[in-house]
């Protein structure tokens, strides 16, 4: 290969800003836009990702040596299917009313195209040291662009954060912002105001 | 000729120089004549002139629940599209009075006793989310109204459902009683559980005066929508005036009386096609709200085609689901529908059809 | 020399060994974790139910309460419960009930006398109705307004205050949901009331009937 493959830092600092799953790869946008109603769930769907996407990464990390490349999706998925499983069982046996709240959204992660690439790009390529990095950057960039449009949505379609009022009670609360359309509208918005800020950081410098 | 209008905004750095009166490019089937009346100022200022026979009763109809509403939706819009030019570095589009006209569309549409931040949020998104995000005037997909009044429709449902319209204990007699086709649903619900026998409902919905006071606008409902005869005023003005073309018009009006026939007949409904007509906001968004010249095709057959869309969802929705009228969701689901229509619509050139290849 | 067929054999095994290794280990981690949880996630279902007990059949104490299962009109009915105070009265019924409600389907649980002859109260299981509006439904001062209403007069939804017996006030701006409870409510108490107490008659009289055989 030319150039040389990113270290265990970058890997984990990509990431979080610079390829962030969200809004710069526009990756698993089914759960970004279905459970970022409230902080609650967005940021459990955010942790059983994580946990995911951490533990596929170490396991195709470990056994990259032998995997056939025409078999290597099929290995992906049912590493990833596995830990999908398990996160969702863990749910509604010790969080029982948010998997009910998340419903299918937690099995969904199987199709999360975030985890599955990160095993294609990373984890079956470097070492375990590096596929763990990558796999908490990237689920930290996942973390905090459901968190940012949940916080939004949240705010402004429910006045409250985390389940906390934090606007005042004459504060007349946008439903939209609960229901999907606020969805695609917040996600839109923020996209372009990262997309805005990126432009203006490299015409700056 | 038929008029297909649209300015598209200037990205020329120098915003001062710019008049922004002059439409800079015009879409329109051939043959292409140019006419410099055409501007987009003149035909946002012609609606607004057809618009003040339906102003005229909503302030006499509603009083200063009118004027406020609808003042503060047109102010809220100019300083939205004034800021969100500035931000954008874009040339000052205030001056071709399309942001008034948005506002005061806005204002129209809805319910004469919204409150003052449904007024002014919807502006903020009818503006914003309407029309500059997609780039301003002339690019934009949905009829920038109707999507600020989508936004606040499902945000403050509560203060917009059926129910908000009506005020028990009031000095204007006409918002005692629940709008024309809420109190159809009404007694469609009362029929169906057998409180009122079908005679008793038609009499109570269907009489000599109800019409009367339907075409006059002596009705609860939003502040533009009440008077059948301003609104038809309204219309004639602008076909005369060659700023509307009459397929949209045409279609939406057709198709509805049709289908409210085929449901009337059938005991799906129980109001009268000429009834489902001058009730509600079809007839006002039929002149209005669908001939907007960005957001409706601009071939010929593609906007009659155009208007029987919206004419059908209207009495789907009307008939069929929860929600007492749906112009709105009728007027948003066809504008989707309209870089389509024009494709499949596209008129033979002048001198013929253009030959087939092979 | 090694003939082609068990070449073909030995050449699959070298290509797939792993993923069927993955297979066998994957699968016993799941089976793992499924029969350590199972029971919990069973408990946390039935927990939802019972904890609300209580609430809807006054007095009613959960580990009195008993699960039936009732064949009725609408086929076998796994989830009736029949309450009973702490010593051991039957005081109650609760039924799992569900309709279309706006949204989505609404599921409900309804408490009852023994007799059925008042609703006792009533809970919002699982909605997704119009947030803001119709999911109001859940709020315990719109449900309070069916605690003690006749089980035997369908109820009705007005929009203002509410003066005959069975009228119930519909929540602003959201008469389809308000409708939607009460019409599930009515059909459940419809459906259940003559297969429940039909059972209650055949099985006491069946106690004393064998009682009777020699």
């Amino acid at each position: 290969m030319a150039a040389a493959s990113p270290t265990a830092l970058e890997r984990f600092l990509n990431g979080i800003i610079p390829e962030n799953p969200v809004y710069r790869q526009l990756l698993g946008m089914c759960p970004v836009l279905a459970v970022t109603g409230a902080m609650k769930p967005a940021l459990t769907m955010a942790a059983a990702t994580a946990f995911v996407l951490i533990c596929a990464n170490l396991l195709i990390s470990l056994i990259r040596g032998l995997l056939k490349p025409h078999l290597r999706i099929l290995v992906f998925t049912m590493t990833i299917a596995t830990f999908v499983t398990i996160a969702d069982r863990f749910l509604a046996a010790y969080l029982y009313d948010m998997s009910k709240e998340l419903g299918p959204y937690v099995p969904l992660i199987i199709a999360n195209c975030l985890i599955i690439s990160r095993c294609e790009i990373c984890s079956s390529k470097q070492s375990v040291g590096v596929a763990f990095a990558d796999g908490v950057g990237m689920s930290l960039g996942f973390a905090l662009a459901l968190a940012s449009i949940a916080t939004v949505r949240e705010i402004l379609g429910s006045g409250t954060w985390f389940g906390l009022t934090v606007l005042p009670s004459f504060w007349p609360t946008w439903g939209i912002m609960v229901l999907p359309p606020g969805a695609f509208l917040v996600l839109g918005l923020l996209l372009g105001l990262v997309e805005w800020i990126g432009h203006r950081r490299a015409t700056s410098t | 000729m038929s008029v297909g209008t649209s300015t598209l905004p200037s990205n020329a750095p120098d915003s001062v120089e710019h008049s922004p009166t002059v439409a800079s490019l015009q879409i329109a089937p051939s043959p292409h004549l140019s006419d410099r009346s055409l501007s987009t100022q003149r035909m946002m200022i012609e609606v607004i002139i057809a618009l003040l026979p339906v102003m005229a009763v909503a302030v006499y109809v509603f009083q200063w629940y009118a004027v406020t509403s609808i003042g503060l939706c047109i102010l809220v819009c100019l300083g939205a599209e004034a800021g969100l030019n500035r931000l954008a570095g874009k040339s000052q589009t205030v001056g071709d009075w399309s942001a008034v006209l948005t506002g005061l569309i806005l204002g129209l549409s809805l319910p004469w006793n919204a409150p003052w931040y449904v007024a002014v949020v919807g502006s903020l998104a009818a503006i914003g989310l309407g029309k500059a995000v997609f780039g301003g005037l002339g690019c934009n997909i949905f009829n920038p109204a109707m999507v600020g009044r989508a936004f606040v429709m499902l945000s403050f449902a509560r203060e917009l459902g059926a129910a908000a319209y009506v005020v028990v204990e009031s000095q204007l007699t006409v918002v005692t009683e629940a709008t024309p086709l809420s109190l159809a649903k009404q007694f469609a619900a009362d029929l169906a559980a057998g409180r009122v026998t079908a005679g008793d409902a038609r009499l109570q919905i269907e009489s000599a005066e109800r019409f009367w006071a339907l075409l006059v606008g002596q009705v609860n409902g939003s502040l533009g929508e009440t008077s059948a005869i301003a609104i038809l005023l309204g219309g004639i003005y602008l076909l005369a005036r060659r700023v509307i073309s009459w397929e949209i018009p045409l279609g939406v009006v057709l198709v509805s009386l049709v289908c409210v026939e085929l449901s009337h007949l059938t005991g799906q409904t129980l109001l009268s096609p000429m009834n489902h007509l001058i009730s509600g906001s079809l007839l006002f968004g039929a002149v209005f709200i669908a001939t907007d010249p960005v957001t409706s095709p601009v071939t010929r057959w593609g906007r009659f085609v155009y208007g029987l869309g919206i004419g059908f969802f209207v009495v789907v929705i009307r008939v069929f689901s929860s929600y007492p009228e749906g112009l709105m969701f009728a007027v948003l689901l066809m504008n989707a529908t309209v870089p389509l229509l024009n494709r499949w619509t596209i008129p033979n050139p002048l001198g013929g059809p253009v030959p087939k290849k092979g | 020399m090694m003939d082609p067929e068990t070449q073909k054999n030995r050449n699959y095994l070298q290509q797939a060994w792993l993923v069927l290794l993955l297979g066998f280990l994957y699968g016993g981690a799941l089976a793992g974790v499924h029969t350590s949880l199972a029971p919990r996630i069973a408990e946390n279902r039935l927990q939802e139910t019972l904890n609300v007990i209580p609430d809807l059949v006054p007095g009613a104490v959960i580990q009195q309460t008993e699960m039936l299962s009732i064949a009725g009109p609408g086929g076998q009915m796994e989830r009736i419960y029949r309450t009973a105070d702490a010593a051991g009265q039957h005081n109650g019924w609760v039924l799992v009930a569900a309709g279309q409600g706006f949204a989505d389907r609404i599921e409900i649980l309804v408490g009852l006398d023994p007799q059925f002859t008042t609703i006792t109260g009533v809970y919002v299981l699982d909605q997704k109705e119009t947030p803001g509006l119709g999911d109001d439904i859940r709020d315990a001062e719109f449900l309070d307004q069916f605690r003690g209403k006749s089980a035997d007069i369908p109820l009705s939804v007005v929009k203002m205050s509410p003066s005959l017996p069975g009228e119930v006030q519909a929540l602003t701006g959201a008469t389809v949901s308000t409708w939607a409870v009460c019409d599930i409510v009515n059909q459940a108490i419809d459906q259940w009331r003559d297969p429940i107490l039909d059972q209650q008659v055949s099985s006491a009289s069946g106690t004393s009937s064998a009682d009777e055989i020699p």
